[in-house]
């Protein structure tokens, strides 16, 4: 696992405690009902705190998995280094 | 704190046996300022679980009148512009013409008229704190805003009126807005694209530090009662014995202005009731000279007692608290030489050692801050004013106490003492509620209560609160102990029993008994004994009053009091509080 994925892990345990690392992997809209639009708000406040990155609003309807927070991440991650 | 370690202790929290339950009330989404309010709590007393509450979005007001204080044991009030107008928030698009400004600041008046009063009326059930409004206005107003409009003039006179309204409310404590500004940047505390998404206008840094100032003022820590200050370097610049009476100085015209300023804080905390005495190395009738000939502004008579001489500082702070009668703990020593807090440090691990920055009057000023913090409390009663006072009365006192029978009779028969027995004062009365979270040495079990907690006790219909007030020919001692329990039947329950170190060895304790004993009716009383690593004057009292062993629910008949009940010799009266 990488290190900015275990971050992220971090980030999904603190708003998802009752999740073990395998179900966080896993996690999305459609496979927990803990999922709403609470979580979704906390999680990208986190993520954002987390990774020094901004969430673009119209990118959070797409946020709905532990994966899509991920490629998020990665891919604001890179942008924000070739700069 | 950041949001995820916030996150993190209130999962924690979890697990925590007793709860602490918190009512927040915003007009905006509480989202992390909640979470951060919770940490903090938690962290301030981890034997508790957070239990949060809060009303419905954009109606701060309706969330007040609607408050029901049951199961509740403190209200948070986080007071924002849009909940004064919402057309002083951004979710809001009515208008912001010129025309309009009168009828904002006319609606935001009657808002806060609104406010007051909910809050007040809050107040009077559970302890409220208020957070006034801490975001930058919108750009609303047609003038450059390098300039400030009339408009927003009245407003924020508006909201100062409110805020100085509310601070003078006896259950209502008011965020203090410097202490916000001096940890979150006015720029960064607005978070415009989270309002708009979330309703959230909070940036998180903003969330951290509003949520940390709730959680200090929810759990005030209790002051330090006494500060022992060295003098050369540090109450004045210069050295007594090398530059003599007439070369040491505390003013601008020797760049020493800043040893002035340490002076005029420690005559303020005296005058607050503060213990301060002085631990100096020098010779004593040098140092009562320099005090005598130089117009000091911490005086002489603020000083008890004045400890100079060439032995150990860690010996004069012993003597010093064995004056005071207080524990290491509650006490601050404040020193410019590192050797002498190491030498005071080792022999008093508790006590609060602080180095005096010579020559950085930047630090000395966010020292004298730090001494605010640690001796703040609000506000001062009378009995903190006679504190100093009735220690130098105590050595009397104390030399009483090694007297045999007959002549501790004729001393107390000569004392003049008055007793004043206050009943059913309630929860109202702040001097008892301090007493009992600060009295250490005679106390029943050590219980601490939260301003909630204590109301909730003194709420039941077989609840009881007595207190006593005391004064003698040396002087007053003014409110000095406190009792309250339950009746049940001709039975009294004392749940807490406190008295000051100061009014010992004046048969206080005794008439206390008898007045209960005589005013209530009752044939036993049980006490809630427990006890503490530092409750032996309280446990000595009661060993010589019972016969059996001391164990919790200890039962004393009046028949058995009244036979082993010493002469009395006070003056008793009585005020009962309708």
């Amino acid at each position: 696992m990488s290190e900015r994925e275990t971050r992220l892990m971090r980030c999904f345990a603190a708003v998802f405690p009752e999740l073990s690392p395998e179900e966080i992997r896993n996690v999305s809209s459609r496979q927990t009902g803990h999922w709403d639009s609470l979580s979704v708000v906390t999680l990208t406040s986190l993520v954002q705190e987390e990774f020094d990155i901004e969430v673009e609003p119209e990118a959070i309807p797409d946020l709905n998995s532990f994966d899509a927070f991920r490629a998020y991440v990665e891919n604001a991650c890179c942008r924000s280094s070739q700069l | 704190m950041k949001l995820i370690e916030a996150l993190e202790i209130v999962r924690r929290s979890g697990s925590a046996a007793s709860s602490s339950r918190i009512f927040l009330a915003c007009g905006i989404t509480p989202l992390h300022l909640q979470t951060f309010l919770a940490a903090e709590l938690f962290l301030a007393e981890p034997s508790k679980r957070i239990e949060m509450r809060t009303g419905l979005f954009g109606d701060l007001a309706g969330n007040l009148e609607r408050f029901n204080a049951d199961g509740v044991d403190h209200l948070a009030v986080a007071l924002e512009w849009s909940d004064i107008d919402p057309r002083l928030g951004s979710r809001s698009l009515g208008g912001w013409r010129e025309s309009q400004m009168p009828s904002i600041v006319e609606t935001s008046q009657m808002s806060l008229a609104r406010l007051k009063h909910a809050i007040v009326a809050a107040s009077a059930k559970v302890p409220t704190v208020v957070s006034p409004p801490s975001l930058p206005l919108p750009p609303m107003f047609t003038c450059p805003r390098t300039v400030m409009s009339s408009y927003e003039g009245q407003l924020r006179s508006a909201v100062a009126s409110f805020i100085e309204q509310l601070a003078n409310e006896p259950g209502v404590s008011v965020v203090n807005a410097q202490y916000v500004d001096e940890r979150s940047p006015l720029l960064s505390r607005y978070d415009l694209k989270a309002e708009l998404s979330s309703g959230f206008p909070y940036s998180l840094q903003h969330a951290a530090v509003v949520g940390k100032a709730f959680a200090d003022l929810i759990r005030l820590s209790a002051p330090k009662k006494g500060l022992i200050t060295d003098l050369d370097d540090t109450l004045w610049k210069g050295i007594l014995g090398d530059d003599g009476i007439e070369g040491i100085s505390w003013d601008l015209e020797h760049h020493s202005q800043i040893h002035g300023m340490y002076q005029q804080v420690l005559a303020s905390l005296a005058s607050a009731g503060v213990l301060v005495a002085v631990a100096s190395k020098n010779d004593a009738p040098v140092v009562q000279e320099a005090f005598k000939k130089r117009n000091l502004l911490l005086s002489e008579g603020d000083i008890y007692p004045n400890e100079a001489h060439w032995g150990r500082k860690s010996e004069s702070v012993a003597r010093i608290l064995k004056t005071w009668n207080v524990g290491a703990d509650s006490v601050v020593f404040v020193d410019d030489s590192p050797m002498e807090l190491a030498e005071v440090r080792s022999a008093f691990p508790h006590l609060e050692c602080i180095a005096f920055p010579k020559g950085d009057d930047q630090a000395v000023w966010e020292m004298l801050k730090r001494l605010r913090d640690l001796f703040g409390k609000s506000p001062a009663t009378e009995e903190d004013k006679l504190r100093a006072t009735s220690i130098r009365q105590a050595e009397s006192w104390r030399e009483m106490g090694s007297f045999p029978e007959a002549d501790a009779d004729n001393f107390l028969k000569t004392a003049d003492a008055h007793i004043t027995f206050h009943a059913n004062a309630g929860s109202s009365d702040r001097r008892a509620f301090e007493l009992v979270n600060k009295t250490n040495q005679f106390n029943l079990n050590g219980r601490r209560f939260s301003e909630g907690e204590w109301r909730e006790l003194l709420k039941a219909p077989t609840a009881f609160l007595v207190t006593a007030s005391y004064t003698d020919r040396f002087g007053p001692l003014g409110k000095i102990a406190v009792i309250a329990g339950r009746t049940s039947g001709r039975t009294m329950h004392i749940d807490t029993w406190v008295m000051s170190c100061r009014a010992f060895s004046r048969r206080i304790e005794q008439q206390c008994l008898r007045h209960l004993f005589e005013t209530f009716g009752a044939d036993d009383i049980v006490f809630d004994y427990v006890p503490t690593p530092r409750n032996g004057p309280l446990r000595e009292f009661l060993v010589g009053l019972v016969e059996s062993p001391l164990m919790p629910e200890l039962r004393l008949s009046k028949s058995h009091f009244l036979a082993k009940m010493p002469p009395l010799f006070h003056v008793v009266e009585e005020s009962v509080h309708v």
